[in-house]
């Protein structure tokens, strides 16, 4: 488990999170779109000006002269036609309060430089030395500032734009002063920007450093290089980065900047959007400018956060997720203080989706998975997140609900049926249903009914999880190893991932094999099929769901989350206690991505769906012909219920001679009122709970009670939970009035 | 609900008055006064207490 954390901490170092969008690696000035883009899309050209001025410095000559290298690798090429940046840039200027540059208060530098040529280059690299307040000295040969600008600008642009930018600023110029060797100057560092076909004073780049020449303290760039003129002055900008790093250490290795990104955008995803034109000449109007910046995609790598509920609910990506478990599963005090990602840990589906998504596979789903078992496996988990269905696992395993059947006068066979947990939780039916047409297609069907150990698994509870497997092993070899039967995704899962060894085949895919026609009942109603999350690599079994829901007369319209991106109903991992909030957020999302009924074919959708007031249908009720019927959804008490008389009902029908089980009767009879018993069912409380707590407030005498009222109140513990029932005994019964219950426990003497 | 009411210990017929029980969560133990019978010691907690601070108290420890 150490071995698995370690390795996904390797791997989430090939985060693609931090890489630029494409614009801004193509950018010479590295202008970062995630920072521009967002002012401009609110209207704040004010704001979207200052990003622009303090990333290419002479902003007036820049939006006149750029060659707009982003537009060669937008995205949005593909689609329509790349954003116009340099219209917004314009834009951006027209629209800005205030265009003059910031004065900086600072104390004067004690370090001297040279630059030797005053063209955009080499003011540039003054500019942004000057505004740090170094001693700064331009050598220029000629007897004018700008060097080729003069050939590309009218003059009133570009000195008008240089003149406002050093407004602030002081340096000294030296016009006519032709500079022929470099031991004539005495400067801590020197900055050569001579232009094309200008003198190199011998220099040679070095490759070791940006900017760098081969003699320590010398710098060089812009056209004398070979760079265009805008990319001369983002030279001169950030030649300074290198010439601060040799003033402070006297190394020459400044990094050279990436110019390359690795994000990649699926342009599939990209809807189309008109681009928008100002008339020839002008600029944008404020309307067209907040267009055309919403057409920016601010691309980046955010597949996960924008795709994996848990990513976008929590809006960290899996570096951060990454470091957050670090610190909670190994803290760094003695009693565990900072360990801040427990609910977070708690709160992963385990849908497989992240990894899905990822351009790097980067799998956190099992990463939390991992953590979750570290957590509990030194008791630093909170029981309460997962003790509802560790009981509730104990049941379906239990002598009322669960068992392992071959039939009658077979000693071993070649299917078993293996409904999982819930799907007669919810209605006995539609395990009978499907157990008699297998029966008769293939009488030596067996049958288990147990749960594949989904819930300690998600847990994160390994020695539980182990003894399920085991337990599911042993039942399966005594039935003649057959092949079994699914009705739920989330149990295929399971096996396929802990008992390989055991062939499995979906009951759906059976049905349509050995021959079921779901008669038409419908006239082409419109409904969408919504795979459950545990089916993304099932592409057969949604192909046969889709087959039998047109067979059966529906209309099919797909959902965007669908197939491969199937995503989860919120059930997955039964992250509902430890995050209520995010559960009601994920149904919200998935009952709201069209207005269609649902076809489902896991029995947790559908039934979450349907408390949801979504209208939807397992598959079963298409196949068996059940789905206009309108019944409640049962409550976590009956869903018990159900599973204890699913399997009396089993018994009867298909072990006829063998004795029936004997029921256990309770000795208190409740009486609950409807509302009541919903507020117990949402507040995960079962009805046989209550029992318990009664019957020990009446044989022990433990209880208090209100004198005006008459009610009673008592308490007991149950495993780890404490509920409380206020009652009246009513006529041998128990008129439950209300019930609670908490997590601490009462000390008690 | 049960706010102001006399409430009496069914074993010992007396009237249940504040006082200092403790409690247990996650490890970590700490005391606040609840209504508890002076002689055998039964308690008595009204939903508004486990619903509103024990609650809180709990989802604390837990992000603790």
């Amino acid at each position: 488990m150490v071995l698995e954390m370690e390795k996904f901490k390797e791997k989430i170092k090939t985060c693609l999170q931090n890489e630029p969008a494409f614009c801004t690696a193509a950018c010479p000035f590295r202008l970062d779109i995630h920072d521009f883009m967002p002012k401009m899309q609110r209207g704040g050209f004010n704001a979207a000006y200052r990003t622009y001025l303090n990333t290419v410095g002479f902003p007036g000559i820049v939006s006149e002269l750029c060659h707009e290298p982003c537009k060669n690798v937008c995205p949005r090429r593909l689609k329509d036609e790349a954003i116009a940046m340099k219209h917004l840039e314009k834009a951006a200027i027209k629209y800005a309060r205030d265009l003059n540059p910031n004065s900086y208060n600072l104390p004067p530098k004690n370090k001297k430089i040279a630059i030797i040529g005053a063209g955009i280059s080499g003011l540039g690299c003054a500019l942004r030395l000057a505004s740090k307040k170094y001693n700064v000295t331009v050598f220029e040969r000629t007897d004018r500032i700008g060097g080729h600008l003069w050939d590309v600008l009218p003059p009133e642009v570009f000195l008008a734009d240089i003149e406002r930018q050093f407004m602030h600023e002081k340096y000294t110029l030296n016009l006519n002063t032709e500079i022929t060797s470099l031991d004539e100057l005495d400067f801590d560092a020197i900055y050569v920007a001579t232009g094309k076909g200008g003198t190199d004073f011998g220099l040679k780049p070095d490759p070791e450093g940006a900017f760098a020449s081969d003699k320590p303290g010398v710098f060089m760039g812009g056209e004398l290089c070979g760079r265009n003129i805008i990319e001369a002055l983002a030279d001169g900008l950030q030649a300074i980065n290198a010439i601060e790093r040799y003033i402070k250490t006297g190394n020459m290795n400044q990094p050279k900047a990436k110019d390359k990104t690795e994000i990649l955008i699926n342009t599939d995803l990209i809807s189309y959007m008109k681009p928008v034109l100002p008339d020839e000449g002008e600029v944008f109007t404020q309307e067209n400018a907040l267009y055309e910046a919403k057409r920016c995609l601010r691309c980046s790598c955010d597949a996960c956060v924008r795709h994996c509920d848990l990513m976008s609910y929590y809006g960290k990506y899996p570096k951060r997720i990454g470091e957050e478990v670090e610190i909670t599963v190994n803290p760094g005090t003695l009693d565990g203080n900072g360990t801040v990602a427990t609910r977070l840990i708690s709160t992963c589906n385990q849908c497989g989706l992240c990894k899905g998504i990822c351009p790097q596979e980067i799998d956190t789903g099992d990463f939390l998975l991992q953590s979750h078992r570290a957590m509990r496996g030194k008791g630093a988990m909170p029981w309460a997140f997962h003790d509802f269905w560790l009981r509730d696992m104990e049941f379906t395993n239990s002598e009322a609900a669960g068992m392992c059947k071959l039939p009658k006068g077979f000693d071993k066979s070649r299917y078993v049926f293996f409904p999982g947990c819930q799907l007669g939780a919810s209605d006995p039916w539609y395990v009978i249903e499907s157990y008699r047409f297998l029966r008769e297609k293939t009488p030596d069907t067996a049958l288990i009914l147990g749960c594949c150990g989904a819930p300690a698994e998600w847990a994160g509870d390994e020695q539980l999880h182990e003894a399920a497997v085991a337990k599911l092993r042993e039942d399966w070899i005594s039935l003649g190893k057959p092949i079994a039967v699914f009705a739920c995704p989330t149990c295929r899962q399971m096996f396929r991932k802990y008992l390989p060894e055991i062939e499995g085949i979906f009951l759906y895919n059976l049905i349509s094999e050995l021959g079921i026609k779901p008669s038409p009942r419908v006239n082409g109603d419109t409904v969408s099929v919504f795979d459950p999350c545990t089916t993304r690599e099932e592409p057969e079994l949604q192909h046969v769901i889709r087959e039998i829901a047109e067979k059966a007369g529906f209309n099919l319209e797909p959902l965007p989350y669908e197939g491969k991106y199937a995503k989860c109903c919120s059930w997955g991992g039964q992250v509902s206690i430890a995050n209520p909030s995010f559960t009601r957020e994920v149904v919200k999302a998935r009952i709201s991505q069209n207005s269609n009924p649902y076809i489902t074919y896991c029995i947790n959708c559908r039934d979450i769906f349907d408390a949801a007031k979504k209208p939807v249908y397992h598959i079963l009720d298409i196949i068996f012909g059940s789905h206009d019927k309108d019944q409640m959804l049962p409550t976590i008490t009956q869903r018990r219920s159900n599973r204890i008389n699913l399997k009396h009902k089993l018994l009867s029908e298909f072990w006829r001679d063998e004795a029936i089980m004997e029921q256990k009767e309770s000795r208190i009879k409740l009486l609950i009122t409807p509302e009541l018993r919903q507020k117990l069912h949402k507040e995960m409380i079962l009805e046989t709970d209550i029992e318990t707590v009664i019957e020990h407030c009446e044989s022990t005498g433990r209880k208090v009670q209100i004198p005006e009222s008459g009610h009673f109140f008592g308490h007991l513990q149950i495993g780890n939970m404490t509920y409380w029932v206020e009652y009246l005994p009513e006529d041998g019964k128990f008129n439950l009035i209300n019930a609670y219950c908490h997590r601490m426990s009462i000390e008690e003497a | 609900m049960a706010d102001n009411k006399v409430i009496i210990c069914c074993k010992c017929k007396k009237e249940l008055i504040p006082k200092k029980v403790y409690f247990k969560y996650l490890g970590h133990s700490f005391f606040t006064d609840i209504l508890k019978c002076p002689d055998c010691g039964e308690v008595f907690i009204p939903e508004e207490l486990v619903k509103g601070r024990m609650a809180e108290v709990e989802m604390q420890l837990e992000d603790k």
